[in-house]
């Protein structure tokens, strides 16, 4: 019993996290149709961050949040105004292998800068410690800050999407670029905010995620994958839709634990000797697959 | 007069041709050149500096003359039967990657024309490269890769230094079972009972699986249970599920064979979720690195892993604590496994170059073939090196052996490893059971 809590735990709380990291992913997407394959470099630059930041400055790497999330903002809009901009110009393609370099080159830029060793945070107030919540599960203190953190993210960014103006006005241009463009709203610059929302909302997601994964400057690509699955499921450009798909994408990874709760319970030798933790990433990928045959179009989906 | 320009382009491209040549064909006698592949980046760098410190130590011992040294490689500046020819290393870094491993043992032969071959660290990679090694029939002695299929390969042209898996499983259920007999220091019998339960996890490439097969075998052999055994990617960032899997069954010893960076994590994960079992073992690799202590400090102590060299080898041993002074100025850090190792296969070259007395490929063959090392010339507590040449293992030294170390606190509040196997050999009492994280 207390591995399928543990497992459902587990579940719900790597589910928030990578909630949070294909959040921004949705609203670039949702904004302007354009699919950033950088995502994940963005992730790995905030993770890098986080790290640097609470080691150069021997702060707890929870408070380096802020730094991740202006750095992120800026450097989405970087991206916006001195790449991405050119390649709206371009049919789809140039814009899928547009952010295909970017992504490429993000990623050797951090090799060169931060080599290829894994570092990880050695200390922090939440790094090493857990609470037991009873039936002998140990919940991660790092993991429950980062998942509450998420949630708090989360309404955050509904709460600027519906209820401010420039929220509004970001939803407006994701669904009828013309007509917010007649309605006085400047496209453009609601693009490079998409991606500073984007770009902010990832690396804070990143300087979270240091807390308890280390980082080395290939973290991107996994990260890329996952998040491309939970936007799928979730529907293109949803913000409730990308909550809930990380859940379930989050539960997704945890099939291994229910299959040894399964053979456990009912003590089936052959099922203990399937190598189910093998084949992890293999759940995701199998049903990003099963999404895109079923319903492209995802859970919430509102984008086409 | 015929073309000016065509004369001089010729003449130009001669003398281009005879710079490149030339030097090669002036020099060759003087420097005997081996090709050396490590990790030098990647999850398993730390491990990739030490070998490489250590591969560089035994080259300048043998490069100069160390009287005071009692090594018949520290007599002679160089190797002697090659008229004092020097020793280059020329370092090549595979990354963990077979695939680029093999590439650059290609490029070691033909580019850089290299009299041998020495390397990879990672089973995987001199697999590989031992596939290279034997196309072009350019010796190859493996200094610290322990997966056993290498020498079952049936290739001529690889030989290995170091015992291999096998042997150090083998120690391991030995001490198991020296357990229940009482006969280790410091812990009294333990019912079999107690301990019978085990669980694994290793990684997924040759060695790791490698070992997973070994610990299977065993333990049928020895009469113990693998409860689970799991095999894991070693570039994973999060093995938070894999200790979840190995806990979920209840294990009362967990054995693991990770490199640097996984041995690390898949400490502070095991920490993370409270595991607790009595025995916890890693088979080298990853467990014996500098920074294994460096970044987990207290959260090792209790930790047994299987081992080739201690620094307290030294209270025994000499010339051990030696060449370990001189490491130790080198580089800041003792002996370890791999250091150790890589500096033992260097040291194997030189004593087959000595012998073949020269670098036709045939003739280094041969004298690795029938080359025999006593134990006390080597800094590792092995009886010698002689390479098999009948049998299974074909190209395997016989006579090495291994250690099993637990990290313990010092008085000096230092974390060290204390020989816990050999039983006859063993420095401290063991701590058992494991300590609770």
């Amino acid at each position: 019993m207390d591995i399928l809590v543990g497992s459902l735990v587990a579940g719900i709380l790597l589910g928030l996290v990578l909630a949070l990291v294909a959040l921004g992913l949705t609203i670039i997407f949702g904004v302007m149709d354009i699919v950033n394959f950088a995502h994940g470099e963005f992730l790995m630059i905030g993770m890098y961050t986080g790290l640097l930041t609470a080691q150069a400055t021997g702060m707890d790497p929870l408070f380096t949040l802020p730094v991740a999330a202006v750095i992120g903002f800026l450097l989405g809009v970087l991206c916006y105004n001195g790449f991405v901009k050119f390649l709206l110009r371009g049919p789809m393609i140039a814009q899928l292998l547009g952010t295909f370099g970017l992504m490429l080159a993000l990623r050797n830029l951090a090799l060169l800068f931060f080599g290829s060793e894994d570092r990880s945070l050695q200390h922090g107030l939440l790094v090493g410690q857990s609470f037991d919540i009873g039936m002998g599960i140990i919940v991660s203190a790092t993991k429950l800050a980062v998942a509450v953190l998420a949630v708090v993210s989360f309404i955050g960014v509904w709460l600027l999407m519906n209820r401010t103006k420039i929220g509004k006005a970001l939803t407006a241009t994701a669904l009828n670029r013309q007509g917010a463009r007649y309605m006085g709203i400047p496209t453009e610059r609601m693009n490079a905010l998409a991606w500073g929302i984007g770009g902010g909302t990832v690396t804070v997601a990143g300087a979270l995620i240091v807390n308890f994964w280390s980082v080395n400057p290939y973290v991107g690509l996994t990260f890329t994958m996952i998040a491309f699955t939970v936007v799928a499921l979730g529907g293109f450009g949803s913000v409730p839709g990308a909550f809930f798909a990380g859940l379930v994408v989050g539960l997704i990874m945890e099939i291994p634990g229910f299959w040894d709760f399964f053979a456990i319970t009912f003590n089936l030798a052959w099922m203990s000797n399937v190598p189910m933790t093998s084949f992890k990433y293999t759940w995701i990928y199998v049903s990003y697959f099963v999404i895109m045959l079923i319903s492209p179009r995802g859970l919430f989906g509102w984008k086409q | 007069m015929k073309n000016p320009k065509k004369s001089w382009r010729r003449l130009s491209v001669a003398i281009l041709i005879a710079a490149l040549v030339l030097p090669d064909a002036l020099f060759a006698a003087d420097e005997i050149k081996i090709g050396v592949l490590f990790p030098l980046t990647g999850g398993a760098a730390s491990a990739g500096r030490e070998l490489r410190a250590g591969a560089e130590l035994a080259a300048d011992i043998a490069n100069s003359v160390m009287p005071d040294l009692n090594m018949t490689m520290a007599k002679n500046a160089g190797i002697k039967s090659l008229g004092g020819a020097k020793i280059t290393l020329i370092f090549k870094d595979h990354e963990g990657n077979p695939t680029l491993g093999a590439d650059l043992a290609k490029k070691l032969i033909l580019d850089d024309k290299v009299d041998g071959l020495m390397g990879a660290y990672h089973s995987s990679v001199t697999k590989a490269v031992s596939a290279v090694a034997e196309q072009y029939g350019i010796p190859l002695i493996n200094d610290s890769s322990t997966s056993p299929e290498l020498t079952r390969q049936g290739y001529k042209w690889f030989w290995r230094s170091t015992p291999h898996d096998d042997y150090f499983t083998k120690d391991l259920f030995e001490l198991l079972k020296g357990m229940t007999e009482g006969k280790v220091k410091g812990v009294s019998a333990v019912p079999k009972k107690d301990i019978a339960n085990l669980a694994s996890a290793c990684e997924k490439t040759e060695w790791g699986s490698a070992v997973s097969e070994l610990i299977d075998n065993f333990s049928k052999a020895y009469g113990f249970e693998v409860k689970k055994s799991i095999l894991y990617a070693n570039k994973a960032t999060d093995l938070s599920s894999e200790v979840r899997s190995l806990m979920a069954v209840k294990p009362d010893a967990m054995l693991f064979a990770s490199y640097g960076s996984d041995a690390i994590l898949m400490l502070k994960t095991l920490k993370d979720q409270k595991a607790a079992p009595k025995i916890l073992w890693g088979q080298n690799a990853g467990f014996e690195v500098p920074e294994f202590v460096n970044s987990l400090g207290d959260t090792t102590i209790g930790v047994l892993t299987r081992t080739v060299f201690i620094p307290k080898v030294g209270q025994v041993k000499p010339i051990a604590a030696k060449v370990n002074a001189m490491y130790k100025v080198k580089t800041g850090n003792d002996l370890s496994g791999a250091s150790a190792r890589s500096f033992t296969g260097l040291q194997a070259w030189v004593h087959v170059l000595e012998k073949a007395g020269s670098l036709k490929p045939a003739d280094i063959q041969k004298a690795a073939n029938s080359i025999e090392i006593p134990g006390d010339e080597l800094v590792v507590p092995w009886q010698g090196i002689k390479f098999a040449t009948t049998g299974d293992d074909i190209g395997q030294n016989t006579l090495g052996s291994g250690l099993i170390g637990q990290y313990q606190k010092g008085a000096d509040g230092k974390i060290d490893l204390e020989i816990i196997y050999p039983l006859n050999l063993a420095t401290a009492n063991m701590i058992y059971p494991f300590p609770k994280f």
